[in-house]
């Protein structure tokens, strides 16, 4: 019978050919969205090669240049002077610092194309540092991509309602449920066996496409991130099977059911997560950046007022670059207020954090109220474009910045010491950084999250009951029909 | 009779239980969204005045130091709201408010909120632009896919047709009523007009664009509804050109754009900024202007000039670091202005794209007004910086170059209160949105007119 039953379906559904268009869209959809993700990935990917290359090569020109320097004693600027730690330190070095995208990053952009993935490092304020970001349009960001998180988020969903609203009430409209149901057919194999066969034609082509182009573009995907890409498309699938299900078992008529679905569909793809988003900016909004700058400014004039004490409170922290019989140069005393300005500054750092750390913690809370957000948020993840990879990596930014701080104070101090920095009246200094490589690199190794299988879970128990409760209903819909042949 | 066949319409929209709680959400989402962007405008305007003011106080008092400190010292400028952008952010929030200021540099603007955003931000924010641009069209579609179809499919089409009621009556009648219901949408819209906006030019032609969308969308749904065979057809074609319309093309059109007119990245970018101003021609410039400077004054070296050469020499480095930076960023900006234009030219496939850009473009929240703000920044950046050199030139040391200048200095920078473009002067550039939206209009009428014939035809079967 369910052998019968499927050639029939599939008969019907040829015979249809908004099944055929459904599924070269959704066709069409995996190719154009994998390629949209994959570029923007791939893009970055070169801008960060091509910044270790300027690197490698401010390395290398530097040493090819140095014979040349250190014949040179007079006529040299230090902030133009590549050998020079002070001239490296504010001005002239080549160091970044970046985050590769992972070979999963085509799945879903997120945030990764508004929040910076590289940062070129000088010696200042970290607060000016980190607030650097790639200039790209502005309205392609506002828009987003076009990436595999949107087709599956926004767009599967409305192809699975497309083809299944109509799953058993057209039949019933026609009068054909009520032959089959004569046949011997039973009304749960056959929506079960109609809307899981519908939404394999649409899902099944969109996943096999997509993981081909993920696994022959993208060098490194693992299976294990494979298994989670289908098991978070899989589930996402389920619940909107279960509610097509469910819409369908009320058993009103089709116009009705498409109608239903529709605003389903907008109220927890488009609504809700806007009015999430929107709640939580206002209930939790973070302080004024406006606010931070004029704080930040006000910040640097403090230290600078109070220089003297400034280098004093440095020297306090630093106390191996206190002993010593010169006083201190000039470069020493612009880090020392930096590091007063960073510190005056620690505490609104603090509180953007901390209202970050708030508005994640209420958006996680929140994300199950709508399958889109809470797939969405597993997505993210998994192409590691989450805001707990760019946490990590903005650690490791900090940490390096405060190495290189480190670095250059204790190297600066002791070429003073050394009198490098006028060995004679009328001289220039002395070239003080003979090998660039000595100066701290970036290390790019942090955490990735993976995703949460829980989340996953929940959905799929959730969809799962609603599937369960609906067959109850469905079986409603069968009893008028065969009663109605009794009487 | 064109009142009996409205009041007929509104009877029937009525009885259908879901014109009321479909406006009703529709009129709840409007109005949480006003709230909300009430609350963020205002909020955004204090803090822009009183940052604006602390920073014009700071610069005034830095004290006494040497004109060349005080450059790098530099001030910051800040974005004013446009108070359209209180009903249409646009991309307020995706490229920085803040321009820094200072000697040697242009910068980009600063601190994008959307950078403080999490991931669900992704999905949007409930601003009345996106209510009106998103989902009226899709309450105006939910209303009415059924108007003809429905009356067709019970049988009532016929009658009504029979019983002398004409065609393009009963069309007219069915759309008015349902532009009726749309717009009625539009009035806390109008009213934040009324009560918060000055603009009187931009704000008419704002609520006009919306109305002419508005319109596009109930023709396009009863047209639609009076050619389906079923108003579960109609619904299916119309939910698919609002996806299509309002969702695909967008973000299709924009990768289109971009990837037809990549822009350089950043940090090629920054490099070109560097290795193209600090060049051994540079130099060389630096030299050729000291000769000339030297053989007009007729004297041999610097210190018998009569005024500081430092401040002539800065100046001097300035001007030519300021042809470099234009040509790198206009490079940049025609990149980019050109990835608008191809997108705006493509809003001829989705009312959507064109009522976009209008939108943004009379609530000033566009790349375009944008530009025009880093424009005016950097106007100002380079009026400091010719004030403060040529202060240095004419009263520095001539030798030594000692001198500290005072507030009387600092005061001769004015305060930069920057003034959004009057759109009477930007008109031009948005004319292709414009008049993607009357193509739309007119396709409308045309498939109007074959929805007539057709609705005429449905008498005689």
């Amino acid at each position: 019978m369910i052998s019968l039953l499927l050639s029939t379906e599939l008969k019907n559904l040829w015979r249809e050919k908004l099944i055929t268009w459904v599924v070269v869209i959704s066709c069409a959809c995996a190719i154009i969205a994998f390629f949209s993700g994959f570029n923007h990935s791939q893009q970055q990917q070169k801008v960060i090669q091509q910044a270790q290359i300027e690197q490698t090569m401010a390395i290398n020109k530097a040493a090819e240049g140095l014979e040349e320097r250190l014949l040179k004693t007079k006529d040299i600027k230090w902030w133009q002077d590549q050998y020079d730690f002070r001239g490296q330190a504010f001005y002239l070095m080549v160091n970044y610092a970046s985050k590769p995208p992972l070979p999963t990053s085509p799945i879903a952009t997120g945030q990764s194309d508004v929040l910076p993935y590289f940062f070129k490092m000088l010696v200042k304020e970290k607060q000016n540092i980190i607030h650097q970001y790639d200039y790209q349009h502005p309205l392609k960001l506002m828009l987003g991509q076009f990436d595999l998180s949107f087709v599956i988020i926004y767009i599967l969903p409305l192809l699975i309602i497309a083809v299944c609203f109509n799953a058993l009430s057209q039949e019933r409209q026609q009068g054909q449920l009520r032959l089959m149901l004569l046949q011997g057919a039973n009304i749960k194999t056959l929506i079960n066996m109609q809307i899981l066969l519908r939404a394999s034609l649409v899902v099944g082509p969109f996943l096999i496409i997509s993981i081909f182009l993920l696994v022959t573009q993208q060098i490194g995907i693992s299976l294990s991130q494979i298994a989670s890409y289908i098991l978070i498309v899989i589930s996402y699938t389920i619940f909107w099977l279960a509610i097509s299900v469910w819409v369908i078992s009320k058993g009103n008529t089709v116009a009705n059911n498409a109608a239903k679905l529709m605003t389903i569909w907008l109220l927890l793809v488009i609504v809700l997560p806007a009015a999430i988003n929107t709640s939580i900016n206002q209930l939790y909004p973070t302080p004024s950046r406006l606010h931070y700058l004029d704080e930040l400014r006000h910040s640097a004039d403090e230290a600078k007022k109070a220089s003297e004490k400034t280098l004093a409170a440095f020297f306090q922290d630093h106390p191996e670059l206190a002993n010593q019989s010169k006083p201190a140069d000039f470069a020493l005393k612009k880090i020392a207020s930096i590091n007063a300005i960073e510190k005056s500054m620690a505490h609104l750092d603090q509180v953007f954090e901390q209202a970050k750390n708030t508005q994640q913690t209420v958006a996680d809370n929140f994300k199950f109220l709508s399958p889109a957000t809470l797939v969405q948020t597993q997505l993210v993840s998994l192409a590691g474009n989450d805001l707990l990879r760019h946490h990590a990596f903005m650690k490791n930014v900090e940490r390096h910045h405060s190495e290189l701080q480190v670095f250059f104070s204790r190297e600066i101090a002791k070429a003073n010491e050394n009198n490098d920095f006028s060995p004679c009246s009328g001289c220039s200094a002395k070239a003080t950084l003979k090998d660039l490589s000595t100066v701290p690199q970036f290390d790019s190794k942090f955490k990735t999250q993976t995703i949460n299988l829980w989340s996953i879970l929940a959905l799929f128990i959730l969809s799962l009951s609603i599937w369960l409760y609906s067959q109850k209903q469905i079986v409603r819909i069968a009893q008028p029909q065969q009663s109605g042949v009794l009487v | 009779m064109l009142t009996l066949a409205l009041k007929k319409e509104w009877v029937d929209a009525k009885r259908q239980g879901q014109l009321s709680w479909l406006l009703g959400i529709a009129a709840l989402l409007l109005l949480v969204a006003c709230l909300s962007s009430w609350q963020s405008h205002s909020q955004y305007v204090a803090d822009q005045q009183a940052v604006s003011e602390s920073e014009r106080s700071r610069w005034l008092n830095q004290g006494d130091k040497g004109p060349h400190s005080a450059a790098h010292y530099g001030t910051y400028v800040m974005k004013p709201a446009s108070p359209l952008s209180l009903l249409d952010a646009g991309l307020q929030d995706y490229q920085g408010n803040v321009i820094r200021l200072e000697a040697h540099t242009r910068n980009n603007a600063l601190f994008r909120p959307i950078q403080d955003t999490l991931s669900i931000a992704r999905f949007g924010q409930l601003s009345p632009a996106f209510v009106l641009q998103v989902l009226l069209p899709l309450l105006v579609v939910l209303i009415g896919f059924g108007l003809v179809a429905t009356e067709r499919e019970q049988g009532t089409l016929k009658q009504l047709l029979a019983m002398g009621v004409s065609p393009a009556r009963l069309f007219f009648s069915k759309t008015l009523m349902l532009f009726t219901i749309a717009s009625a949408l539009l009035i806390p819209v109008a009213l934040s007009i009324l009560i918060f906006n000055t603009i009187e030019l931009r704000a008419g032609l704002f609520l006009g664009v919306y109305l002419l969308y508005v319109l596009i969308w109930c023709l396009l749904t009863v047209a639609i509804s009076s050619l389906a065979n079923s108003a579960r057809k109609a619904l299916i074609i119309l939910l698919s050109l609002w996806v299509f319309t309002s969702l695909l093309l967008p973000k299709l059109a924009m990768y289109y754009a971009t990837t037809a007119n990549p822009v350089i990245s950043s940090q090629a970018f920054e490099s070109r900024l560097k290795s193209d101003v600090y060049t051994p021609e540079r130099e060389q410039a630096i030299f050729e202007f000291k000769q000339q400077t030297l053989a007009h004054y007729k004297v041999s070296t610097t210190d018998q000039l009569p005024f500081n050469w430092g401040g002539a020499q800065l100046q001097f480095g300035e001007q030519y670091a300021d042809k470099k930076f234009d040509l790198l960023f206009a490079e940049r900006n025609n990149q980019l202005q050109y990835q608008s234009n191809t997108y705006q030219q493509l809003g001829i496939l989705s009312p959507f794209i064109a009522l976009q850009t209008l939108s943004m473009g009379l609530a000033a929240t566009d790349f375009k007004h944008h530009l025009h703000f880093a424009a005016e920044a950097e106007k100002q950046r380079r009026l400091i910086q010719q004030t403060l050199n040529f202060n240095q030139r004419d009263n520095a040391h001539k030798t030594t170059g000692h001198y500290k200048a005072g507030v009387e200095l600092w005061q001769k920078i004015p305060t930069f209160n920057y003034q959004s473009p009057s759109f009477s002067q930007l008109y031009q550039q948005y004319m292709p949105s414009f008049l993607n939206l009357l193509a739309w209009l007119v396709a409308l009428t045309v498939l109007c007119a074959f929805t007539l014939k057709k609705i005429k035809r449905e008498e005689q079967r």
